[in-house]
């Protein structure tokens, strides 16, 4: 659990560059590679319950498969989507970040700056 | 060979605590840098041999001069696009997985370095000091923040994410310490200079301070001084340095304009400091090293190699967090022109000197690509430097 309520920013300030005609497709890159980085998360985890378990004797894959539920396991399901979809989806939040708090400015405009 | 785990950075008392998810989360952000700097970046000199170099040439009749005709050619390929496209998410992607954990537990950091036990280090905050241009316009190496927002009091937040992204950005090829530049430069000043003995030794830009350490290994009688324009970066190399019992004095400062006594220094250095800042300020800081410095001082920065030292596509390669990166001084500051700087600053000239120094972490070795290029920063295993004696 978190100990505050504090939130750090994600956006670097400063413009985000393009690579493809439509931003879309920057920010779909983005998200599919953070996606890949969730699943291996889960892979890791995965990997390590099931060998404890397997080293123990504990848990068969039947008892996997027929595993039942309860409201309370669910709401924490729903918590847990919803921090991945806040991981998985950072690139619109950064988007949103930079709505609220920057000025616009080029990042050429900041070059030449610097190289007078 | 894979490079080091994440879990192989060293745990001083006040690096960030990872949950397994956490950790996990990190090493695909490894391993994905990892994979587009070795399987994925090579294509993009595939890329310039076969097709867009040929189309340079049979438009314009020769071949491109220099690596800014070739970003312009490039820019437009879409292999390169797609590449840029995931480097940059890689490089977001890294400062969210280290966010993440030191958001969660920013109170404790915060008590902790508070509560460390002393070394006799000091550590010297003005609130009041402005933050020049070339930190505040964009927050550099797309690090949300940079060095020097605070998000809480006595904040230490942009240390431990520091700290912990550099070991992720380098991929553990810059020692479970993160303190390759420092221990390489400081070797190589020990080789090079083996009678000269500081009493006092400056490190410029000195964040977290983990290149700041080696000084104080290396000549364990000098009084070592850290400074930065970041106050949460100070914090947190403060408590670092104690937390590892090292004694260093660290004051939030801008290295162009210090409140030092003339001569007050034997050594002064820096460790990728140069290219976050600017022409104009890089100016001003040879001076007032100048002026620091103590007769037959020695100021020594390092950086990546210039371009002038590289052939052209290696050195676009190398220029891509310009552009990219949120490193707007990366380019400019490759291409210094050092016999200049030191007449402006009052240096003699001919006491100008560069080198490159090997790495001093052999274990990073079989890890590195030994190619200079973006997203791929310590792959090299050589550092280069650049200095003036007084």
């Amino acid at each position: 659990m978190a100990e505050t309520s504090l939130r750090l920013p994600r956006k670097p300030k400063g413009e985000r560059p393009q690579y493809f005609p439509d931003p879309a497709v920057d920010k779909l890159i983005s998200i599919i590679l953070s996606l890949a980085g969730e699943v291996a998360v889960m892979h890791d985890r995965h990997d390590t319950l099931e060998r404890i378990m397997a080293a123990r004797g504990l848990v068969s894959r039947d008892d996997i498969e027929s595993f039942s539920a309860t409201r309370e396991v669910l709401a924490e399901r729903d918590r847990w989507r919803e921090a991945f979809l806040a991981e998985v989806l950072r690139v619109v939040r950064q988007d949103r970040e930079m709505l609220e708090r920057e000025t616009p400015r080029t990042y050429q405009s900041v070059v030449e700056s610097v190289e007078v | 060979m894979q490079p080091a785990a994440t879990h192989e950075q060293f745990r001083h008392a006040i690096l960030p605590e990872m949950t397994i998810d956490e950790a996990a989360r990190q090493d695909f952000v490894k391993s994905l840098k990892y994979y587009l700097a070795t399987e994925v970046s090579p294509g993009n000199a595939m890329a310039f041999e076969n097709r867009v170099r040929p189309a340079f040439e049979a438009r314009e009749r020769r071949p491109p001069r220099d690596h800014h005709e070739i970003r312009r050619a490039m820019q437009a390929d879409p292999y390169f696009k797609l590449w840029s496209s995931m480097q940059r998410s890689s490089q977001e992607m890294m400062w969210a997985s280290v966010i993440t954990p030191v958001e969660r537990q920013l109170d404790t950091l915060i008590a902790k370095a508070k509560s460390l036990p002393p070394a006799g280090g000091t550590l010297t905050l003005d609130p009041d000091l402005p933050i020049p241009s070339y930190h505040a316009a964009v927050d550099i190496h797309c690090m949300p923040g940079g060095y020097h927002t605070e998000f809480a009091p006595d904040d230490v937040a942009e240390g431990a994410i520091y700290d912990r992204a550099v070991y992720i950005y380098t991929m553990g090829r810059m020692s479970p310490y993160n303190d390759d530049i420092g221990a390489s430069q400081v070797a190589w000043i020990r080789r090079q200079f083996p009678d000269f003995k500081p009493k006092r030794i400056l490190d410029m830009g000195c964040t977290v301070g983990h290149s700041t350490i080696p000084y104080a290994e290396a000549y364990p009688d000098a009084d070592i001084y850290g400074i930065d324009i970041g106050a949460p970066v100070l914090r947190y190399a403060h408590a670092r340095a104690e937390s590892l019992g090292y004694k260093v004095h660290y004051s939030q400062q801008n290295a162009e304009h210090t409140n030092f006594p003339n001569g007050f220094f034997d050594l002064i250095v820096s460790h990728i400091m140069v290219h976050e800042t600017s022409n104009t300020a890089f100016r001003k800081i040879m001076a007032e090293s100048q002026r620091l410095l103590t007769e037959g001082g020695i100021v020594v920065h390092s950086e990546t190699p210039p371009y002038k030292d590289l052939p052209a596509f290696d050195a676009f390669m190398l220029d891509w967090d310009t552009l990219n990166n949120n490193e707007p001084y990366w380019g400019a500051s490759h291409e210094l022109d050092f016999k200049k700087l030191a007449a402006d600053a009052g240096f003699d000239p001919d006491k100008q000197f560069t080198a490159l120094a090997p790495s001093a972490f052999e274990e990073g070795e079989a890890r590195r690509t030994k190619v200079f290029q973006g997203g791929d920063f310590g792959g090299g295993g050589v550092w280069f430097l650049f200095g003036f004696r007084k």
